[in-house]
């Protein structure tokens, strides 16, 4: 669960957040603190695929929003752990 | 730190600086950077350097470059690490690192007896109920008393201001709650919560973040699911005037205890 990009597609799927905002939600929910150089390469990258966009801001502090390519790539993730998940508690009570 | 951290951005690629610079560093200036981060730039500068572009197009014009220059920038981000690294290790052995200084002053006593902010009864003997700020009602069109009507909230007692709090990588100042009632700007009271059939006092801890601009963020709180909910809504909305520990803004952490008496409220609505 420490890929910064499901953490940043979930943190944006609350709401617009700026870098420090992310970084201060994804702390809160997932207790992973994303150091500056993760957090912005991976924004740099997730731009790049159109999983996120810059929301218009005359402050230094630039908001970012979720795609729906994001939304689906986020939903694709979760569906993925959840399975991970329910394969994992079966096979430990299997065990 | 910062200003390694700064100059270890300059050695993202030009397109990169060009987009991100400015809110890269206004991030560098919400955060208490680390040793840890200066790290995770230099990667992060390796990564962008190094990483094909994930449209193919783009790969057409930067692969050129990246095969001539990809040793260039290992290098000398080596060597930049190499810098730092004997930098940080001078800086600590010229001046070691000493325990927080906990002599900031206190804040001076009110010059007159401030408005009631919560309900008296609540908390019946403590001087913490008071504030130099006038209520802020959480409904439109509430009489300013009505949201403090069995409600109260106290301030719990903390290690001195400016100790050091740590979560995570993160490093916060502690400040106790009533020396921090000289910078609040905004207070917002929690509204009690309708929907519990809950009778007579409850108390919820909340513990909170107060953000370099002021705002607040509540980090985590202790209670029944309605009440902390109730606290929090009102908590987040609280605002501060930025704070200072030795000469330097700072994010701080305080506490709260917010007790929710049903037996007051009940008695005081129609």
């Amino acid at each position: 669960m420490s890929d910064p990009t499901i953490l940043i597609l979930a943190s944006l799927a609350e709401g617009d957040k700026h870098g420090y905002a992310i970084m201060e939600d994804i702390l809160a929910f997932a207790g992973i603190r994303l150091g500056p150089g993760t957090l912005y390469g991976a924004i740099a990258r997730m731009e790049e695929r159109g999983w996120i966009r810059a929301v218009k801001s005359e402050a230094r502090r630039q908001p970012y929003r979720i795609t729906a390519e994001g939304s689906a790539e986020l939903k694709r993730q979760l569906a993925l752990f959840g399975q991970v998940v329910r394969t994992g508690n079966r096979r430990l009570k299997e065990a | 730190m910062r200003t390694l951290i700064r100059w270890a951005a300059q050695l993202y690629p030009q397109a990169w600086r060009e987009r991100f610079a400015g809110e890269f560093d206004a991030l560098l200036e919400d955060i208490s950077p680390s040793f840890g981060d200066l790290c995770d730039v230099l990667r992060g500068v390796l990564r962008a350097r190094l990483s094909p572009p994930v449209h193919p197009a783009q790969a057409v014009v930067a692969s050129s470059s990246l095969i001539l220059r990809g040793p260039v920038v290992v290098s000398l981000t080596a060597h930049a690490f190499l810098i730092v690294v004997v930098l940080t290790a001078a800086v600590h052995y010229a001046t070691p690192i000493l325990p927080p200084s906990y002599s900031a002053p206190l804040p001076p006593p009110a010059p007159e007896p401030p408005p009631l902010v919560t309900d008296a009864r609540v908390f019946p003997n403590a001087w913490t109920l008071y504030s130099t700020l006038p209520l802020v009602p959480t409904e439109k069109d509430a009489p300013p008393m009505h949201v403090a009507e069995g409600v109260g909230i106290n301030f719990i007692a903390l290690p001195d201001i400016g100790t050091l709090y740590r979560w995570g990588n993160s490093e916060w100042r502690v400040w106790p709650g009533q020396a921090l009632e000289r910078f609040i700007v905004r207070r917002v009271l929690p509204e009690y919560p309708r929907d519990t059939a809950t009778t007579g006092a409850t108390s919820v801890f909340v513990e909170y973040l107060i953000r370099r601009d002021g705002t607040v963020k509540v980090l985590r709180s202790a209670g029944p699911t309605s009440f902390t909910k109730a606290a929090r809504r009102a908590i987040e909305q609280w605002t501060y005037r930025p704070l200072e520990f030795e000469d330097r803004r700072c994010q701080v952490v305080s506490r709260v205890e917010v007790r929710f008496d049903g037996e007051l409220v009940q008695n005081d609505v129609p």
